[in-house]
Parts: structure tokens; sequence; C-alpha cells
């Protein structure tokens, strides 16, 4: 890996976020350079899907800084808290910061080639043709390319995740996130979605991803964090943080699984 | 066969105005309920507060009296504007509140307030996830409503609306009594020239039957587009 020479995409430093008096997220940084896949593990609670919801502003932080390819995000203090100064801004860096959700969140009203095309064609302004052209060349991709024109309730599970990789990658993004994208599936089709993913860090995405599937981050990660009561408690490349861990927290934590 | 005694045409007339009356009425309604229920929605306070006590305001007056009040109420609010501004400008200027507009407007806002609340129900039903998957994509407030949430939160909010509807389009025979001429007002006109009400109303009925079938056509099609991609609902 080049880590250390590419290009850094996206940059959260001291990542802060409380919950009325909870403190979920004490601080915490990333670095995600071209090419990096950043795994996020730790029980639930430890606030790791809170902190990647951090990474697009779904939450927003009360504390720390955050910058995507170079530009960073300013925040200003208001009466609902500290908030991003520039509405434009913040959806700029979400065309270019792709999501995956844990329940999928496909659009219902909408068919599979349709939620595809939705963003690119009113966010980024593609012509028609053009994104329906990329759409089924997507599609294919991911082994959905015979059921473009189906709902979402038409389709299993794995299906509408694959579908949903497809929407994020129809974007062109950056990076992107992937927020446990397998926990509501039936174990025999998590395997569809995991391949998928493991393609796309084959092909050098910038992957950052809160997992449960142990196997499949110490295949694919580039770098692993492990995440404990709102804090980074260890990481590290995996084969470390998963082959020789420190803390007694994640021997506990590895061991259950 | 019905013999008008020649008050057909006015009748159509009135029918017509009818129509023009409950669609401008329904745009205004439905374009104020929207904003209500977003204004109901918000965390911010004072559209919150206007939105409530508009809502609770209208649905807590009959709508005759709302429509008197508005109506006459209006007409001397115009006249004291125009007798000031002639004692402070010597401005010699008139002005009339048109019954129509007048009658447009009031229904408008009284039924503003309950598709409000039709509309407010609806929007809460959408899945949040749906909307989070838009916001993630970098699409703005505005996009994700027209893109995303209206259309998602039409499905929820069609039943209600055509109730609304429904009611509205009846709710018009009310503008007979601000000297609009509706179908009702011309209707009631010739019952006392003619002595024969029973014709006349049973005219204005069979016309208003027509068009609440032809509305619970529209909303069945639209219910099915809204419907599209969920299995199950109702189609």
């Amino acid at each position: 890996m080049l880590t250390n020479e590419s290009e850094v995409l996206l940059k959260a430093e001291c990542i802060a976020k409380r919950f009325g008096d909870t403190h979920v997220l004490k601080g915490i940084s990333l670095t995600a350079r071209r090419g990096d896949v950043i795994t996020l593990i730790g029980s639930s609670g430890s606030g790791k899907s809170t902190f990647l919801r951090c990474l697009n502003l779904l939450e927003q932080p009360d504390g720390g800084e955050l910058e995507i390819l170079g530009q960073p995000i300013r925040f200003k203090m208001t009466r609902h808290g500290r908030l991003p100064e520039d509405d434009k801004r913040v959806q700029w860096m979400r065309s270019r910061v792709a999501m995956v959700f844990q329940s999928f969140n496909l659009w219902a009203h909408m068919t599979l080639v349709e939620n595809i095309i939705e963003a690119p064609i009113h966010v980024l302004g593609m012509p028609r043709r053009k994104a329906l052209d990329r759409a089924y060349e997507l599609l294919a991709k991911v082994g959905l390319d015979e059921r473009a024109d189906h709902y979402p309730s038409q389709l299993s599970g794995g299906q509408q995740q694959r579908g949903a990789i497809a929407r994020a990658l129809a974007m062109d993004p950056d990076v992107m996130l992937f927020d446990e994208p397998t926990s509501a599936l039936d174990p025999e089709l998590v395997g569809d979605v995991l391949a998928v993913m493991r393609q796309l860090a084959e092909e050098g995405r910038t992957m950052v991803l809160v997992t449960h599937e142990m196997d499949f981050a110490r295949d694919v990660s580039t770098r692993i964090m492990y995440l404990n009561q709102g804090e980074v408690e260890e990481e590290g490349p995996p084969q470390r943080v998963l082959g020789s861990p420190q803390s007694v927290r994640l021997r506990q934590f590895l061991s259950t699984r | 066969m019905l013999n008008l005694h020649g008050y057909g045409m006015r009748l159509a007339e009135g029918a017509l105005v009818t129509v023009e009356l409950a669609a401008l009425s329904l745009i205004i309604a439905v374009l104020l309920g929207l904003v209500t229920a977003n204004a109901k929605l918000s965390k911010r306070r004072l559209p919150h507060l206007m939105a409530t006590l508009y809502t609770t305001l209208i649905r807590g007056v009959p709508d005759l009296v709302l429509m008197m009040l508005f109506f006459f109420g209006g007409q001397m609010l115009m006249n004291d504007l125009s007798d000031w501004l002639y004692a402070r400008f010597g401005l010699d200027l008139f002005f009339n509140i048109d019954a129509f507009i007048a009658g447009v407007l009031t229904i408008g806002l009284i039924f503003g307030a309950y598709m409000g609340e039709t509309f407010r129900g609806a929007i809460q039903a959408v899945d949040k996830g749906q909307v989070e998957a838009a916001t993630a994509c970098g699409m703005s407030r505005a996009l994700i409503f027209r893109r995303i949430r209206f259309p998602l939160m039409m499905r929820h909010a069609l039943p209600g609306l055509s109730n609304n509807w429904l009611v509205l389009l009846k709710t018009t025979a009310l503008v007979s009594v601000i000297g609009l001429s509706d179908m009702v007002r011309v209707a009631t006109q010739a019952s006392k020239t003619t002595l024969e009400p029973f014709t006349f109303m049973l005219f204005v009925a069979v016309i208003y039957l027509l068009l609440t079938s032809l509305s619970e056509w529209v909303f069945k099609r639209l219910t099915r587009k809204y419907n599209a991609g969920f299995t199950g609902g109702r189609s």
C-alpha cells in the first residue's frame, strides 16, 4: 500500500458527539487516503455507527473538524447546537461521500434503475441518457441487470443491498461509507453483498465501513480501528489489531466473535 | 325529461362557477396545507406556533361564520381603508371585495387547515431511512421534498385528501350566502320563481353526485400511481 504518499480524501479530527449527557464520541480522528479500506469494529454502543454518520454529517458532531478533498467544513454555533455554516458545501461533500445503510433504504416508490439514476441526474446534473447507460453498467456489475425494473419491495434483502451499492457507485464517490451493510440480511444472502464489497476494495475504492464480519475485515481492510465507549482503543493494520491485540477489552471482544 | 323552465343555461354557468371555485380553492388549500404541515413539524418555535394557531382557529369556527366574517368583515376593513386614504392623502379609491375571490380565499383558507393536518400525519408516516438516503446523496431539502418525501407521503395523504376534497366541493354551496351565483344559488332562485324546488334541487344533487363520482375516479388513479412499488397497499 502506498498509504503515505496517497492523496488524503477524508480527514476527521477529534470528532465528538453527545446525546444529552452521554458522550457517545470522545474525540475520534480518522484519515482516509485514496485506496484505504478502514474498518471500524467494536461492540454495540461503542459509537462506531455514530462516528460513521458524522463523516457525512447525517449526525452533527458537537466538536471536531472535517475535511473532504482538502476542503474544510466550517461550523457555527446556533441555538440548535453546532451546525455547518454552508448547506451547499455540505451537499457537495455528501455527493462525494456515498453511504450504504444497514436497512438499504432504496426509495420504495422508484424502480431499481430509477433509484440509481435519481441522484446523478438531480444532484450531479448528468444527462438522463448517460445516467441510464451507467446505471445498467453498474447493475451488471452487482449482478442485478435483470432486476432493473423491479421495485425494491420485489427484491430480496441481498438484492436490495447490492442495488443500494450500485446507487452509491452511480455518484462516482471519492469515499464510500458502509454502515453495517450485512447486519439486516439473512445469513445466506450475506456472501453476495460481501463479494461485491470485496471487488470494490480490490478496485482501489476508498471505503470506511462498520461491520461485524471479522473475516471480511481481516481480508480487505488496510486499517482497523477498534472503538470502545466512544474512543479509539486500538488501531492499525488488520494483522496486528486482529492477530495480536494489545488491549484486554479488544481481546475479549474478539474472543466473543 | 326534466323541465328547467329556461334556467338550464344559468344552472350550467352556476355549475361552472362551482367547479372553478372548488378547483381554485383546492389549489390554495393544498399549498397552505403543505406549508402548515411543514411549519408544524419544524423545530423552530415561531412557525410551529403560527401553524397551530391557524389550524386551531379555523377548525374551531363554523365555515359559514368564517365566510361571513371574511366577506363582510373584509369589506368593512376595505371601506375603512379607503376612508383613511381619502382623509390622509386625498386619494379617492374604493375597494370592492369580489365575491368569487373572497369565496376562493375563504374556502382555501378553511381547508388549508384540514389539509395541514392530513399532510402532517402523512409526512410523519414516511420512513426516515428514505429521507436519510436522499440526504446522504447530497440532495437539498427542496429536492428531497419534491422527489422523495412528497411522492412517498402522498400514499398516506390520499385517503384524507380525497375526503377533504369532497367536503370542500360541497362547502362551495355556502358561497351563495355571500351573493355568488353558484349552482345552488341559481337553483334556489329558480325554485322560488317556478315553485318547483324539487326539480331544481334534484338537478343540483345529480350534478354534485357526478362531480364527486368523477373525483372518486381521479383519486383511484392517483392512489394507484402513488402506491406503485408498495405491495399489499390499497390500490
